[in-house]
């Protein structure tokens, strides 16, 4: 109980902090951080539309997050998220246009299914190299993220393409139902919610769960107690790609009912930073998920009455990510207090 | 004038709720070696931390030659010609020893660093100690034996009189052990002091002069080597008798359960470590494996379980071939692994007691529930295990991870021992673990055995060996190079044989 009073009070102050830095920012270009600030709260919550537009960039990021989460607890560096998110939704997007024999509810279904197949086989490749050829994962998946969005992007302007002036696919036959409109969020939230949910279990209560968590920690005594790491990680690197998959797929049928080119910049690469910040703690990524898309949507609020720019949102989601990341200032101020890492030196013998 | 260089009366260190130190004492006198012994956790290792500024005391008072000192960092206690070996060593590997030593000391010549007098300097200390280094080699290059030297060298180059070595001898072969020991009598010689932690009984009845025992964070007392014995020190680290040597059971051995034919196999840097090795273990009865460490007994046993690539020969467990099988096969199988190093192999720090009670039986009911895991089994399970093999604390749900070296191979050991099977392979089952541990352990293996099971006993330490053992083979550089039955073994032949002696080995089968 004392470790996770601790953690909250740890987060509570570097939400200060950055907002701190940031006000100091805001005052440099002589505007008001209060105003600023409140502009920004109020471009995030303040109405239908704007609490809409959180809780739909809320739900990606909780997808994404998650994805680059379980593939860190089985000990890969996932970079490819995005590539996945990518992927998966122009698999959706497919399946949504083109199956047309297919019963509606069933299609929903087959578009979910598609993505996570897709992205999952894209992750493979990455997962696969690195457990049999030691092919460092992070080189490759950043590589795959290119390849996967040019793939999309020929796709959509080409074979896929619904000849308007915007490279994007034709309508799909299904989409997910808007709520809280005008808004693009979606029952795509709940799903995501749910299947957040459902990873988490899998990782805390099953003997997958279990395994993957123990090779992620240390490899050597999974493969001595007999759990094939290799196999592990990979299976941890695909059910990362499965959930980009999803993300993608809830993208294109639910906030666009449509392949929007290049509509996943910055899904991945977000949710690698949430997952960063979190330290990959399934407990934090929402909370974490959440912040992250206040700030986002807050910031065109900002914008619009303030004369404060939408990029001091951008560094304030930087300074936030250097403050969350810099543990010294509390281990610092644990030394002096000696703190419990200690402990098990000193007691040594 | 005081004839003590070091007074510490009544020092009181906590870390956070946990009392390390509740009233700790200890004097040095100059010119002495003083041994600081006790279990794992006992505060022995914290007392000198705190002595070379390295933790804060909380209380108590602190006197370096007479001068009473309020607050330490390393600094000032360098000054003060404090110096201390880490278990750990503090050595950059990719610098040359010179390097190392000199590092942060470097003598000057203008804006340049004066090389030359700094390796005349540091020959001077080779020569008086005879140590064995060689000065241009890298970190990374030389021995674990080596670099402790190193580590010394460099705190008497910046003028240490009081040195505190921090269990030196856990990562020694009983060899470098006496090198490391005539060292030491050379530096008393020339009237340094010296702190020798240690809980290895029979070093510290060789080396010292006065020893002084502590056992959980208290003072228990101070005795002259002279006019004390192993059992008597054993008795107040424990508090109670303990009793080491197990009267060993006669084995009444039945099938042959391991039976390696020709071994090959190759280790991290050379190709064939191991070179066509033969041997058996017979159910009920304990087979050692003698040797110094490094001469392929690790990959021997890696091979064994599935761990390592077999190159040539046949592993066969019950009869069975299980050579090159999968670890999840070889267990199967029936075969149990203690292995020798059990923070990377043994267990994963980062989870609790319970999942690592049950780390290789998770997939098995009744742990697993289908695919779930099935928590309440596994609590159960574990609370008796704890029970069973005195696991401190209790909570199957602490992390692992704050765990003493005797609780955490207690793990280990309570997990392998009760999955039962036909073979226990242990490796180095009791390094670097406390004496009431090491009693347990023995106690544990001879149990296997009366129970049935081949134990198949991988150590260095020949006195584990020889009280345990019912056949002990010896390894020197990849191949057995002697087998006896234990009657006839006694440390000067084993010892013959770990150097290499092939020549007297008895070629008897085993």
């Amino acid at each position: 109980m004392k470790d996770r009073k601790v953690y909250v009070v740890k987060w509570v102050l570097t939400v200060l902090f950055a907002l701190v830095i940031g006000a100091v920012l805001i005052l440099m270009i002589h505007e008001n951080p209060i105003d600023a600030y409140v502009a920004l709260v109020r471009g995030a919550f303040g109405g239908n539309l704007k609490l809409g537009t959180t809780l739909s960039n809320f739900t990606p990021l909780l997808l994404t997050s998650a994805a680059f989460a379980i593939a860190a607890k089985g000990g890969a560096f996932n970079v490819g998220v995005e590539g996945e998110v990518f992927l998966g939704g122009l698999a959706a997007a497919y399946v949504g246009i083109y199956w047309t024999w297919c019963p509606k509810p069933l299609l929903i279904v087959l578009c979910f299914a598609a993505a996570i197949l897709v992205s999952a086989a894209w992750a493979f490749i990455a997962a696969f190299l690195k457990v049999k050829w030691g092919v460092n994962e992070v080189c490759v998946t950043i590589l795959m993220n290119s390849v996967a969005q040019y793939i999309a992007s020929y796709c959509v302007s080409g074979p896929m393409s619904a000849g308007k002036a915007n490279s994007q696919s034709p309508d799909t036959l299904v989409t997910l139902p808007k709520i809280m409109k005008p808004s693009t969020l979606n029952t795509g939230i709940f799903i995501a919610i749910v299947v957040f949910i459902l990873v988490w279990f899998m990782l805390q209560k099953t003997t997958l769960g279990y395994k993957i968590r123990s090779t992620g920690t240390n490899p050597a005594h999974a493969e001595y107690a007999g759990m094939k790491p290799g196999r592990i990680t990979i299976i941890a690197m695909m059910i990362s790609g499965a959930l980009g998959g999803i993300a993608g797929c809830i993208q294109v049928l639910g906030a666009y009912g449509y392949y929007l080119d290049n509509f996943a910049t910055g899904l991945g690469s977000n949710g690698m930073l949430i997952a960063l910040i979190a330290r990959s703690n399934f407990a934090a990524l929402p909370f974490v998920s959440f912040f992250v898309a206040v700030l986002k949507s807050g910031a065109m609020g900002m914008q619009q009455s303030t004369g404060v720019p939408k990029s001091i949102v951008d560094t304030l989601t930087a300074v936030f990510i250097c403050v969350a990341c810099m543990e010294m200032l509390f281990i610092f101020k644990k030394k002096k207090k000696s703190g419990k890492s200690e402990v098990k030196q000193g007691g040594e013998s | 004038m005081n004839e003590y260089c070091v007074e510490m009366t009544n020092i009181v260190k906590s870390f956070g709720e946990v009392q390390a130190v509740k009233n700790g004492h200890f004097n040095l006198k100059k010119g002495e070696i003083h041994s600081l012994i006790g279990e794992n956790g006992a505060g022995k290792s914290t007392m000198m931390k705190m002595l070379y500024g390295m933790y804060d005391f909380d209380d108590g008072t602190v006197k370096v030659n007479g001068e009473q000192l309020t607050k330490i960092v390393p600094k000032i206690a360098i000054e003060k010609g404090i110096g201390m070996v880490h278990q750990e060593f503090m050595l950059v590997n990719e610098l040359t020893v010179l390097e190392n030593i000199i590092l942060g000391f470097e003598p000057r010549k203008g804006m340049r660093i004066d090389f030359e007098k700094a390796r005349a300097d540091i020959q001077e200390y080779i020569d008086e100690y005879n140590m064995d280094i060689q000065m241009n080699k890298k970190i990374n290059q030389i021995s674990v034996g080596e670099a402790q030297r190193v580590e010394i060298i460099k705190i008497l180059c910046r003028g240490a009189e009081i040195i505190i070595l921090d269990e030196p001898t856990a990562v020694l072969t009983p060899q470098e052990a006496q090198q490391l020991f005539r060292i030491l009598d050379k530096l008393r010689e020339n009237g340094k002091s010296i702190v020798f932690i240690s809980h290895k009984l029979d070093e510290v009845m060789q080396i010292s002069d006065r020893i002084s025992v502590m056992r959980q964070g208290n003072y228990i007392g101070t005795v002259n080597k002279s006019e004390t014995s192993e059992a008597e020190l054993a008795k107040m680290m424990i508090g109670r008798e303990v009793f080491l040597n197990i009267e060993r059971k006669a084995a009444t051995p039945g099938e042959v359960v391991l039976r390696v034919e020709n071994l090959w196999t190759s280790g991290e840097k050379e190709n064939s470590k191991i070179r066509g090795i033969n041997l058996e273990v017979r159910a009920g009865e304990i087979v050692g494996v003698a040797g110094i460490d490094g001469n392929g007994q690790s990959e021997l046993i890696e091979a064994i379980t599935g761990l390592r690539k077999v190159e040539k020969g046949k592993v066969y467990l019950d009869g069975q071939d299980i050579t090159n099988f999968q670890p999840k096969k070889v267990r199967e199988a029936g075969l149990t692994h203690i292995p020798e190093d059990r923070n990377t192999r043994g267990l994963n720090r980062a989870l609790s007691l319970k999942e690592n009670i049950v780390a290789v039986q998770v997939d098995d009911k009744p742990f697993a529930k289908g695919m779930l895991v099935n928590n309440k089994e596994i609590t159960d399970y574990t609370t008796k295990l704890a029970e069973k093999f005195d696991i401190r604390p209790r909570d199957p749900e602490m992390i692992t991870q704050s765990l003493s070296g005797g609780n955490a191979q207690k793990i280990v050991v309570a997990r392998e021992v009760s999955i039962g099977g036909k073979l226990l392979i242990a490796s180095q089952p009791t390094r670097g673990v406390d004496i009431g541990a090491i009693e347990s352990i023995r106690t544990i293996l001879q149990e296997v055995k009366e129970e049935g099971r081949g134990v198949l006993l991988v150590s260095a330490e020949l006195e584990e060996l020889l009280s345990l053992s019912d056949r002990i083979v010896v390894m020197y550089e990849g191949k057995i190079s002697g087998r006896m039955d234990a009657s006839e073994a006694n440390e000067e032949n084993l010892g013959l044989l770990m150097m290499g002696g092939a020549d007297t080995a008895k070629g008897g089968a085993a």
